[in-house]
């Protein structure tokens, strides 16, 4: 019964306000009475500052929103500001933080720890690791070298250098020219194999049915002992791949 | 080969050798000194640790025969071949 009060206009609501007020005030104030002061009443506060609204309350909710706004513009330019600088510190940070990671990881061919070339004449030999050193030769389909290593095996220690051969023989009555390139597995100890020298990266050259040792003189870096990496190592893999070199072929060198 | 690239794995990067490339000994002028080491080899299981005399060998000819450079034995790696066995002391102390 009440509920079409609400949807009245205001007249109509002050209307019914003098209606209200007009009934037996020695009566008994019934919860009916009370209910409709109460709505009528809560209905018109509102009421009264509607003519108000467009200059007073909207004076006063304006400044405030827009000092809020200001305030969380500031806020936000201060991060976006914090975080561009961070960026900036990050790169400059990060080329000693690359460099760090290079070294660990071996990446980029970069100088890593376990290839000093001066340090042959100085390095003691750490006798009590003793690594096998397995040997294996490739040649490429089209070549038709024979080439093999001359042993299977060699038992080296870190810090001694150590001398192996290889065997290759021109079956052809043509004369070929090979150039090879090498393999150590596992990867991570191949930083440590240093060659002081051999027979690769530059061309070879086998008169007809002729038969050559190629030897290759090597060591295992000291430091490899000390690689918590390479505590379980025990066997590396030295694998040569013969090529074919055409005449006059340019062929990159690695570190030439 | 190791050309996989993908990222964060290891690859392996060959190396040019320290000194280069040993010329070819097409005329056979080492071979005994060669015939020797790998004997030495085979006798003793491949140990390189007992081989070293004759691998110093092998190199000194090369080095005789125009095949290798010229080079003081120490900086190959043979400081302890080198010292005279008599005196241990002063084997010790050389540089």
């Amino acid at each position: 019964m009440l509920l079409p009060l609400l949807v009245c206009p205001p007249r109509a609501s002050a209307v019914l306000t003098r209606c209200v007020r007009t009934l037996p005030c020695g009566a008994s104030r019934t919860p009916l009475h009370t209910q409709a002061e109460h709505f009528l009443r809560r209905r018109l506060p509102p009421r009264l500052h509607l003519h108000s609204r467009g200059t007073k309350s909207r004076g006063r909710g304006f400044k405030s929103q827009e000092e809020e706004w200001k305030t969380r513009n500031k806020t936000v330019l201060t991060y976006i500001a914090a975080a561009g600088v961070g960026m900036i510190g990050l790169s400059y940070a990060a080329v000693p933080l690359y460099r760090l990671y290079c070294q660990a990881s071996g990446l980029g061919g970069t100088a890593v720890a376990g290839h000093d070339a001066d340090q042959v004449e100085t390095m003691t030999p750490v006798k009590e690791r003793v690594l096998k050193i397995s040997f294996n030769a490739d040649t490429h389909a089209s070549m038709q070298w024979n080439f093999r290593p001359q042993q299977t095996e060699i038992f080296v220690v870190p810090g001694e250098t150590a001398l192996a051969f290889y065997r290759a023989k021109n079956p052809t009555d043509q004369p070929i020219i090979g150039i090879s390139t090498y393999n150590v597995v596992p990867f991570e100890a191949g930083q440590y194999f240093n060659k002081i020298q051999c027979f690769c990266f530059e061309e070879q050259r086998l008169n007809p049915h002729e038969e050559v040792d190629m030897p290759v003189f090597f060591y295992i870096d000291p430091e490899f002992d000390e690689d918590p990496r390479m505590a379980r190592v025990d066997t590396i893999i030295l694998s040569y791949t013969f090529f074919e070199a055409k005449e006059g072929q340019k062929l990159p060198l690695p570190g030439y | 080969m190791s050309n996989a690239m993908n990222f964060g794995t290891k690859s392996f990067k060959p190396r040019a050798p320290d000194k280069g490339s040993f010329p070819l000994d097409h005329f056979g002028e080492c071979k005994a000194f060669k015939e020797r080491f790998m004997k030495c080899l085979k006798d003793n299981s491949f140990d390189n640790a007992k081989c070293r005399l004759q691998s110093k060998d092998y190199l000194e000819c090369r080095m005789d025969n125009q095949l290798m450079a010229k080079e003081p034995l120490s900086r190959l790696g043979f400081k302890d071949l080198m010292d005279p066995p008599p005196s241990q002391a002063d084997g010790d102390t050389k540089p």
